[in-house]
């Protein structure tokens, strides 16, 4: 079983490299923000999937991070992203 | 005496939440629980200071429901655009729809939106006074019914009046 | 019943890597900055839900299976939070071109 998970840690990996290299060729500010959602959601599953098949404990706490730390950088990003103020002053 | 008494509940009720999620991201160890209780009580200051109680009244009981709902929901959403990205036509017409949503602008409009961003096809763009703009992978769906629908679904568990 | 909730396990994880395929596939293929978030925001949330799914039988106790759900559900809330932030500035990029 823990080879089983492995091999599917490498393919969700091998998934988000490939993802990265698409989203890295048109660098704009929305492909830089949907680069850091995509190392959130595939790392959080690779780290979930080793952590299972190594037995290793604390793994689930370094994804609980990842999740986490994507979820800031992309909010952080949108408001260092030019016009973000513009837009926050027609909400208002 | 009703705000008084509502504030009170409201951080119980939160302070509740947050101990729970405590426990189930560190366990139940006595040195750790401690830490734990003065985590929730920061976290129930903040929250209460950050949206102040009684404004946007969650019901608890018709949760499960909506989370089955929501998780059927976000399985046709997975399907839906796998189907898209796998299929050689690759059947697209993106476009811009605005939904006309019953949440006045706020904390509930944006909850409401989050949870729209994880449904099928439709992810919000834009929040203005004519509602919420949502960009579609395809404008020949019925987008705006579906977007009705999940509204309701949402309004039974989070209630479009603001009792504030 | 271990042999089949190995099988359950081997099935729920592998679809859950066919959705991360399915999120990269999208990403490749979409025209637009816009159509790409639904690629990633949307195949990609139901690949990691698929997965924890898949782990949940082999975990040992309920605190570290609502561990689990509490991963996902986090990810899920970083995602909704972030595609529409991403949705604004793909937009605005948009506007501007």
């Amino acid at each position: 079983m823990s080879a089983f998970l492995l091999a599917a840690a490498g393919c969700v990996l091998a998934t988000v490299a490939l993802g990265l290299v698409r989203i890295l060729r048109g660098p704009g500010d929305a492909e830089r923000m949907m680069a850091a959602q995509l190392l959130g959601s595939g790392g959080v599953a690779t780290l979930l999937l080793l952590g299972a098949a190594s037995g290793a404990s604390g793994v689930e706490d370094v994804a609980l991070t990842l999740a986490l730390l994507a979820a800031f950088a992309s909010v952080a990003f949108f408001k260092r992203a030019p016009g973000a103020a513009a837009d926050d002053a027609d909400r208002g | 005496m009703q705000r008084v008494y509502g504030a009170k509940r409201a951080a119980l009720v939160r302070g509740a939440g947050y101990l729970a999620l405590w426990i189930v991201l560190i366990g139940l160890d006595p040195l750790d629980l401690a830490v734990g209780v003065v985590a929730s009580a920061a976290a129930t200051w903040a929250s209460l200071r950050l949206l102040a109680p009684g404004t946007h009244a969650v019901r608890l009981g018709a949760l499960p429901g909506f989370a089955l709902r929501f998780l059927r929901q976000s399985v046709v959403a997975g399907v839906d655009v796998a189907h898209r990205a796998f299929s050689p036509r690759m059947p697209l017409r993106p476009g811009f729809v605005t939904h006309p949503t019953g949440y006045p602008r706020g904390a509930g409009r944006n909850a409401f939106a989050s949870l729209s961003s994880l449904l099928p096809g439709t992810v919000p763009v834009r929040d203005d006074a004519q509602g919420l703009l949502y960009h579609c992978l395809d404008v020949e769906q019925p987008v705006l019914a579906a977007l009705a629908e999940d509204e309701a679904a949402v309004a039974r568990v989070l209630p479009r009046t603001d009792r504030a | 019943m271990s042999a089949a909730l190995d099988l359950f396990t081997i099935v729920a994880v592998s679809a859950g890597v066919v959705f991360f395929l399915a999120g990269t596939v999208g990403l490749l293929r979409f025209p637009d900055a816009l159509t790409r978030l639904h690629a990633l925001t949307k195949a990609d949330n139901l690949g990691l839900g698929l997965i924890v799914l898949g782990l949940l039988p082999r975990v040992d106790g309920v605190q570290a299976g609502l561990k689990l759900v509490a991963v996902w559900l986090l990810a899920l809330l970083a995602s909704a939070v972030a595609s529409q932030l991403i949705a604004r500035v793909a937009r605005r990029a948009g506007q501007s071109t």
